[in-house]
């Protein structure tokens, strides 16, 4: 029974990919930028918890960065995440992660702040694995997905309300579908993720307010130079459409196209424990009209592996007649 | 999953009570010293009420509000373009009133 608690515990706690977004202040979840992964085997769980420190300080108008407003504006944003999956089946992976602020920032130093905190954003998620072939090492996942605005939003401070940009929770629910295709080769391994990402409109007491879509390309280069030691590399490009307002009215000051370099380093511990760092730096950044844009962010990851299969398997081998002494 | 969905919604469902409305209270207006205003340029939003130990809250939907109290400072990005809504709720142990003055926020323009 403990045994069966430890594993829930560890399985409510960690698993699967992909959820963030290039501009310094929006509500909801970050996207955590990690290397993806193809769906699981059957009876395999994972769990992950992801530390992300995110700041931005910039201005920019299109692609330059822009200087005339007559005063600096910082944000920052310490967030930690719980991602699980689960390989229900040989096909089928179910993922879950929900997203927590310690505290999401905006300030003019000397003048103002402010600061949202608490849950954000739960997602739920299906993973399918399409195709794959171990003899060739290629494997096809596309997945769908939901993030439920279940966290903090409307939050207020001395009864004076939070601006969106740094309310925890999207406010709204979003819906998503990504491909991801890797392919091995020796000690290398390619591989392409593509995803897409809707919102729906956010109608509170206080906001009306619609994210455009967001769109996401991604490619990885995966090398293990040793055998418990893999270097991630990934060039991501993130694409979001202009918000709209009340009467359907654009914000012309919305919507990027962000190209990010993501550097990752894994350590893989005995007993299937998992260590990554990495980190997003913008290589190229557009913003429609003026907005403060992405600076950089870093993150770690600690994920535990569980084979349910391969532990009974253990378990059995150990104790052989155990079964029919019973 | 359970757990979590349970943790996520009982963080989602601690919000503030709701108080019902207060005929000892009247909100006599609402102003702004600056209306419109360019982006990036603050606004000060002054409320004017009458009642007894009077408590004062704010919402803009659009745009950043900075202090509490009967006077606070508004102010609005290049996002925030157009006219926005500014809610202030007064309210005291009898209940509450609001009202709300629209601000208009221009663009920002090199000076």
């Amino acid at each position: 029974m403990l045994q069966t608690a430890k594993y829930l515990l560890i399985f409510l706690c960690l698993c699967t990919g992909n959820k963030a977004f290039s501009q310094c202040c929006t509500s909801g979840n970050p996207f955590i930028s990690d290397a993806e992964q193809p769906a699981l085997q059957s009876r395999i769980l994972t769990a992950s918890l992801n530390y992300r420190y995110s700041h931005s300080g910039k201005y920019y108008s299109e692609d330059s960065r822009f200087t005339e407003l007559p005063f600096q504006e910082v944000a920052n944003s310490n967030y930690t995440e719980l991602q699980i999956g689960y390989g229900i089946t040989n096909w089928l992976t179910a993922l879950t992660d929900l997203g927590y602020f310690f505290n999401k920032t905006l300030e003019t130093p000397g003048i103002d702040s402010y600061k949202g905190y608490g849950f954000g954003d739960l997602g739920l998620y299906a993973k399918f694995n399409a195709y794959s072939n171990s003899r060739l090492r290629l494997t096809i996942s596309p997945t769908v997905g939901v993030k439920f605005p279940v966290g903090v939003f409307d939050q207020e401070v001395e009864n004076v309300q939070l601006p969106i940009s740094v309310q925890p929770s999207a406010g709204s629910y979003r819906y998503l579908a990504n491909l991801f295709i890797s392919k091995g080769f020796g000690k290398v391994a390619l591989a392409g993720f593509a995803s897409y990402e809707y919102s729906q409109l956010i109608e509170s007491e206080n906001f009306y307010y619609k994210y455009g879509d967001q769109w996401i390309a991604a490619l990885y280069f995966n090398y293990r130079p040793w055998k418990r030691f893999t270097i991630d590399l990934q060039v991501r490009n993130e694409y979001r459409t202009k918000s709209t307002r009340e009467n359907d009215d654009i914000i012309e000051s919305s919507g990027y196209d962000v190209v990010f370099f993501t550097p990752q380093v894994t350590y893989a511990f005995k007993h299937d424990w998992y260590l990554s760092a990495y980190g997003d730096i913008p290589l190229y950044k557009y913003y429609n009209g003026i907005q403060l844009s992405f600076g950089y962010a870093v993150s770690v990851r600690v994920t535990k592996k569980i084979d349910f299969i391969a532990l009974m398997a253990r378990k059995r081998s150990a104790d052989p007649g155990g079964s029919e002494s019973k | 999953m359970i757990v979590l969905t349970g943790l996520a919604l009982l963080s989602a469902c601690s919000k503030k009570d709701n108080s019902g409305p207060s005929s000892q209270i009247r909100i006599d207006s609402i102003t702004a010293s600056v209306n419109p205003v360019v982006a990036y340029d603050t606004s000060v939003i002054t409320v004017y009420a009458t009642g007894d130990n009077l408590q004062y809250g704010w919402v803009a939907n659009h745009g950043k509000i900075k202090g509490s109290g009967i006077t606070v400072k508004y102010s609005a990005c290049q996002s925030c373009r157009g006219l926005n809504t500014i809610t202030c709720r007064v309210f005291n142990e009898t209940g509450e009133v609001s009202d709300t003055i629209m601000v208009r926020v221009t663009p920002w323009h090199s000076k």
